[in-house]
């Protein structure tokens, strides 16, 4: 069963002069084993809208559908904690959330919340941290003595400690250098490929979505603006340059070629390919 | 975190929202010092009815006033309980078996009653109508004359307004950090008395931490841009009494004389 969304719209403070409607009727699918990314401006709801899949926030209209169970509007939600389990959300500057006394302790905290055993929970834990990169020699340190680079990959391994199926991530990357966004975004594309998780990436890099992921949404003002499968979005610079965002480096390579009168084919998507169609045409023009 | 009422500020178009924040913070003061004369019921009627008037110049409701009274009936529930426990004085209202309730277990508990729904009805005046910063103004200009004899006045100031710009900042982190934890499988709700004391330790450990690091940045930056305490400074701001202002003062003042002289002749 699909992630779904059924015309829902989150109202928040309701009936306040502060009233602000976050999401207007918005209804989307998310194939389950996919890498999806979720795109577009600040303040759009992305946030918003990545909190409702595990029942954070709950619609004021409409209705969530997730791993079979159904999150309604006017409904009283049941089993909120078993689906915590299986959504993992990991928030915005999530090194916020580090409390425990040392890096072992903190990232074995969700597992025992949900019933495992302090050596299952901490099993589970290194395995985790061992997937963010964050070595046997950190377990005993305190979590706030890291850089805010490691804190953050304990806070992440925190929540792929609890295994669950569908991995939610709201910008993990902010403010990372290039080399650790890079490394964290081929963690996220390995845990879709190889474990089969479905992966839901909050992010303003263009470049990764290109590179990682395979669907995009473009949220924009509280509705669905797009939803494409990455080759088709990408397929040229006029959506990003719509989004008013940079389009992925190669992509504006591609752009300016053909302005400059190159008549660069459609489906290039690696460097490889444009350096082998660059070199080829080098050859029959000799 | 919508639905607090009490001391909120409330962006309204009145002309007690003009008034100076100094003329209304005297003004306050005053008519609560009046409040706490014992003026009998014909003086609380006419000090409800000076409130009444100012929250209606201030264009506030009803409604908001009631919810800022709101937190308050549980206390005066209980202390109906202990008056009706313990006074046991004047004419018997009702028995239940050997247990009698007496009037004045009632009166004084609405005498309290009709009091704290006066105090908060002036300060909501005051609070609702007067942005917080204004208000750190207006008290730092009331505490000059205090520097005097030590008190620095600009430096409470400057206190008060640090503190009251980083609440929302910490209710926001606080909502944060709360939901991070929940995703963590963290039931603030429900479980053992030692899972709770697990949760509430792991919203509390990351609000302190964010709150020093915020305390740090923040004293970092006023340096980073020249910020001695104790230097003389100008104000952006500067207050400046009208016409109105006055008349708000002199209202003031014959209220609370009038009520004193009831209190004494009574
Ligand atoms: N707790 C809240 N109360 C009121 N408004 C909010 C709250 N959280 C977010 N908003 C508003 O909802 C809109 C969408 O926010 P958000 O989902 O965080 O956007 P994004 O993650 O795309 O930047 C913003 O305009 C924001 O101000
Ligand atoms: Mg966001």
């Amino acid at each position: 069963m699909p992630i779904a969304f059924k015309d829902v719209s989150h109202v928040y403070s309701a009936g306040t002069p502060y009233e602000y409607r976050a999401l207007d009727h918005v209804d989307l699918e998310i194939q389950e084993g996919k890498m999806t990314a979720v795109v577009g401006q600040t303040g759009s709801g992305k946030s918003t809208l990545v909190q409702h899949l595990n029942a954070l926030l709950l619609p004021t209209e409409g209705t969530v559908y997730i791993l079979d169970r159904t999150i309604d509007a006017n409904k009283k939600p049941k089993q909120l904690k078993s689906l915590r389990g299986d959504v993992g959300l990991v928030f915005q500057f999530p090194e916020y959330q580090l409390f425990e006394e040392t890096v072992l302790k903190d990232t074995a905290f969700g597992p025992k919340n949900f019933g495992c055993t302090v050596e299952e929970a901490e099993k589970r834990a290194k395995q985790a941290l061992q997937l963010t990169g964050i070595g046997p020699e950190y377990y005993e340190r305190s979590p706030l003595e890291l850089s805010g680079g490691q804190k953050r990959r304990v806070a992440i391994a925190g929540i792929l400690a609890m295994d669950p199926r569908v991995l939610v991530l709201d910008e993990p990357t902010a403010g990372l250098d290039p080399a650790g966004t890079a490394s964290m975004m081929k963690l996220f594309r390995r845990l879709n490929q190889e474990l089969h998780k479905t992966v839901l990436i909050v992010t303003h890099d263009m470049e990764q979505v290109y590179r990682y992921c395979d669907e995009v949404i473009v949220v924009h003002d509280g509705k669905i603006r797009h939803q494409e499968s990455s080759a088709e979005f990408f397929k040229d610079a006029h959506l990003c340059n719509e989004m008013g965002v940079l389009p992925p480096s190669l992509i504006r390579l591609e752009e300016m070629m053909r302005e400059f009168g190159f008549a660069v084919p459609q489906g290039i998507v690696t460097e490889e390919q444009l350096a082998q169609w660059i070199a080829q045409e080098v050859k029959n023009h000799g | 975190m919508g639905s607090i009422a009490l001391g909120r500020y409330i962006p309204l178009d009145s002309v007690v929202h003009k008034m100076d924040p100094r003329a209304k913070i005297m003004a306050m003061l005053i008519v609560l010092i009046a409040v706490f004369f014992p003026s009998g019921w014909i003086g609380y009627a006419v000090l409800f009815a000076a409130a009444s008037l100012m929250i209606l110049l201030s264009k506030l409701s009803v409604g908001f006033i009631w919810r800022a009274m709101r937190p308050m009936l549980i206390m005066l529930v209980f202390l109906l309980v202990i008056n009706a426990l313990v006074v046991h004085t004047g004419p018997v209202l009702f028995s239940i078996g050997s247990f009698s309730v007496y009037l004045d277990a009632v009166l004084q508990t609405l005498y309290i009653a009709v009091r704290l729904l006066l105090m908060i009805m002036i300060t909501t005046c005051l609070t609702a109508t007067t942005k917080p910063l204004d208000m750190t103004l207006g008290i730092e200009d009331l505490l000059k004359p205090f520097e005097k004899i030590h008190v620095p006045a600009h430096e409470i100031a400057m206190l008060i307004s640090i503190a009251l710009r980083f609440i929302p900042d910490l209710i926001d982190e606080t909502q944060r950090i709360m939901k991070a934890q929940e995703s963590r499988g963290v039931d603030l709700q429900e479980g053992k008395l030692k899972e709770k004391i697990q949760a509430i330790l792991s919203l509390i450990v990351p609000l302190f931490v964010s709150a020093f690091q915020r305390a740090e940045d923040l004293a970092n930056a006023m340096e980073a841009r020249g910020y001695m305490p104790g230097e003389p400074r100008t104000r952006y701001k500067v207050l400046k009494m009208a016409g109105r202002d006055y008349i708000l003062l002199a209202c003031a003042l014959i209220t609370a004389v009038g009520i004193g002289v009831l209190a004494w002749a009574v």
